[in-house]
């Protein structure tokens, strides 16, 4: 399988050839353009509980598509997100990654994914109770709204709400005020999220509920 | 005529640069900024062509009602054209061809090309597209516009867009609305649903970003309609 990211950091998206046997798994919907013969499966999302506990815990569908190459010769496929943002491959050997709510887009057969608690300051924070646990080996890929950032983290760091996209293991958040109670309150940045430990984030540069917060007061 | 694009893709705006005599026909609220000199005059239809009734049929292409047209009487000038959704725009030339343009993505073209609807049968309607098509032919430069980045594909057999994400297509190529799978209960449970299948020869530009999955992903935190 080839894969290609293109379209900028602004409307990046996934270019894969696949080679004969070759299959992708890909979020719900995440396919714009697709050679005419190759198979397209629905499935539940890792099971079919695990699906539910996904789409409604994890913000994901409860659906997600395989697309199999059944054909002697190489098929291509297009996969996009519904924000125009940065979209990112990661290579897991046998290892585990969190993302956060919509972030996923597709990945290889190699990878399980799941849900996992991710504490209540993640939900406090807005950026949900559980989060996607994706675990073994192969490619993932997954998107943001806006560019993708990569911070290594060794000790503390700060991220706005609803900004974090993905972390490693490594990492342990927490809940707190951005300044003292008046700085929060009126600096625009009210709670923030203390990221600790070792490891790497992936932050966003946009946020949808930034977006949606500031079209909410112009809506008659 | 000449076109040029500045701030692609993310802040696409098209320039046309007219030479003495030129015009060109551009959607209604494209403009953003103009030569002084410059001619405007707003119509129901391309000038000389048409009238109430073609403009009503775009309407209904999810067009607006009126075009606007910019002459160049007193000399040279330019027009820049926007478009309302963050996105790349492109041209083509039609040479006596013709091309099926997505409502929405047309932003201008010149005097010498035909502006159409075209009615897709009621497969359109299904497919959560508008019911109609413009239809661009004759000969001349065309400006579209998309929402995000724009891929060419190059069908020779038959390929699948998924609807949404179609900007234009060549006439030659044959449309047809299906599913996506082999199996319809997979299509509609994995969200792809209904998608286009072009067969034949020609090309497919397409959009890399559907603004319906857009709105529908801003819908959890915005305000409920009164």
């Amino acid at each position: 399988m080839k894969a290609e990211i293109r379209g900028s950091d602004a409307f990046s998206y996934v270019d894969l050839t696949l080679a004969p046997g070759d299959s992708v798994v890909a979020e719900s919907d995440a396919m714009s353009s697709m050679s005419a013969d190759l198979d397209l499966q629905a499935r539940f999302n890792g099971g079919f509980f695990a699906g539910l506990l996904r789409k409604y815990l994890a913000g994901e569908t409860l659906f997600v598509n395989v697309f199999k190459n059944n054909t002697k010769a190489p098929r291509s496929l297009t996969l996009v997100q519904p924000t125009p943002g940065g979209i990112r491959a990661l290579e897991l050997h046998n290892n585990t990654f969190y993302l956060q709510p919509g972030a996923y887009l597709a990945s290889t057969e190699g990878l399980k994914l799941g849900v996992g608690f991710a504490g209540f300051v993640s939900w406090i924070a807005g950026e949900g109770l559980f989060r996607t646990v994706v675990k073994g080996s192969g490619t993932l890929w997954y998107g943001a709204y806006g560019a993708l950032l990569d911070k290594e983290i060794d000790g503390e760091y700060i991220v706005d709400n609803s900004h974090l996209v993905a972390y490693e293991p490594g990492i342990k958040l927490r809940l707190q005020l951005a300044g003292g109670i008046f700085s929060s309150l009126f600096g625009g940045e009210g709670l923030v999220t203390r990221v600790s430990g070792k490891g790497r984030v992936v932050i966003q540069t946009r946020s949808l509920s930034g977006l949606t917060g500031w079209i909410n007061p112009k809506l008659s | 005529m000449q076109v040029e694009f500045i701030h692609r893709p993310g802040n696409t705006a098209a320039t046309l640069l007219l030479a003495a005599g030129e015009s060109c026909t551009t959607e209604s609220g494209a403009m953003i900024a103009m030569s002084g000199q410059l001619d405007i005059e707003t119509t129901t239809h391309k000038r000389g062509k048409g009238g109430l009734l073609k403009a009503a049929k775009r309407l209904f292409g999810g067009e607006s009602f009126f075009l606007n047209h910019f002459t160049a009487r007193s000399g040279p000038g330019e027009v820049l054209l926007g478009t309302a959704l963050a996105g790349d725009m492109m041209d083509y030339t039609l040479d006596g061809d013709a091309l099926l343009v997505q409502a929405g993505s047309f932003v201008a073209c010149e005097q010498g090309v035909e502006i159409d609807t075209t009615w897709q049968g009621f497969k359109n309607l299904l497919s959560g597209e508008s019911l109609f098509w413009l239809k661009l032919s004759g000969r001349g430069k065309v400006v579209l516009s998309s929402f995000g980045a724009i891929y060419p594909i190059e069908v020779d057999g038959e390929h699948i867009v998924d609807t949404g994400h179609i900007v234009a297509f060549q006439e030659t190529l044959e449309f047809s609305l299906t599913k996506a799978g082999k199996s319809w209960l997979h299509s509609m449970l994995g969200g792809e649903g209904l998608v286009c299948k072009f067969k034949g020869r020609g090309t497919v530009w397409c959009q890399s970003h559907n603004p319906g999955s857009f709105g529908m992903s801003l819908r959890p935190t915005l305000k409920p309609r009164k």
